[in-house]
């Protein structure tokens, strides 16, 4: 039964329960915009990393290198996109 | 290509390398295809028109519920594959039903919240804030159900023809689908829910 639980999974889970918990920390304390934002950011990118790696095995096999690569790829369109219409839409710059 | 007898199972032929690896290509156009509808929810979020807003249409419990239902099913799902490679083929569909089972919870409670926000007075045609809230909320739950179908028919290969090198490489592309799914939810609940009830 143990071997069913790895305890680097178990590990992965516990943690993502805990940055859940701090992320909600903004909706039960008062915190200022910046503050707030500056939580959920830290909050939510650890918590994607965390899947990846642990989760997903991003890194396990000879194919590493293309996976990161286009991973980060999306990544950095996608948030292109998202501070890019932040700019023009919202931000009148 | 080298493919050692330490391999997992999953990776065990050149096709099935080049199977994970193009599905994590096509995850990286679904993180852009997300990236798109999360830029046009932060334009429109604030055009409320005569509707309601975010602040108001929004309940901490349900959200809470459905986020700790899609962690715990991504780390089920974990468990699958681990169990997978470990030639346990009960505990590997144990586990998945768990996920299937956890993810159609979610889609149970996404669908009481879609409909309480539509009995509330916040349907997809009121205000340009609910009609992208519904557009980027459907389009992930609409990838869950989809979810839910596939992860059945992998279940059923399996039991039908046992873990070998297909059914293994299967559970595992579904594996990786499901954990982004969770990926996604994660920036849902932080940069939709909180950041909107903040």
């Amino acid at each position: 039964m143990k071997q069913l639980f790895p305890l680097k999974q178990v590990m992965g889970f516990v943690f993502s329960l805990v940055l859940t918990a701090v992320a909600l920390l903004v909706y039960f304390l008062n915190l200022s915009f910046t503050a707030g934002m500056t939580i959920l950011l830290i909050t939510a990118f650890v918590q994607a990393g965390l899947q990846l790696v642990i989760f997903m095995h991003a890194g396990e096999s000879k194919d590493k290198g293309p996976i990161y690569t286009n991973i980060f790829y999306g990544f950095i369109i996608a948030l292109v996109s998202i501070f890019g219409t932040l700019l023009t839409m919202l931000w009148d710059m | 290509m080298n493919h050692s007898s330490t391999q997992p199972l999953e990776y065990s032929t050149k096709q099935n390398s080049l199977n994970i690896l193009g599905f994590w290509i096509f995850l990286g156009a679904e993180i852009m295809l997300f990236g798109t509808l999360f830029a046009s929810y932060f334009t429109l979020e604030n055009r409320i028109g005569n509707g309601p807003s975010s602040a108001e249409i929004f309940q901490i419990a349900p959200v809470i519920v459905e986020t700790l239902l899609l962690l715990t099913s991504s780390f089920t799902i974990g468990l699958a594959i681990h169990a997978m490679r470990l030639r346990h083929k009960k505990a590997m569909l144990s586990f998945f039903a768990v996920t299937l089972i956890l993810g159609l919870v979610f889609i149970g409670v996404e669908v009481y919240e879609f409909v309480h926000y539509v009995h509330i007075g916040a349907g997809i045609q009121v205000s340009a804030f609910t009609a992208i809230l519904f557009t980027l909320l459907g389009t992930h739950g609409a990838h869950v159900t989809l979810g839910l179908f596939w992860g059945i028919m992998i279940m059923l290969q399996v039991k039908k023809r046992g873990i070998n090198e297909q059914t293994a490489n299967k559970s595992f592309i579904f594996s990786l689908y499901w954990h982004f799914l969770d990926v996604v939810w994660i920036f849902i609940f932080s940069f939709v829910y909180l950041k909107g009830m903040m």
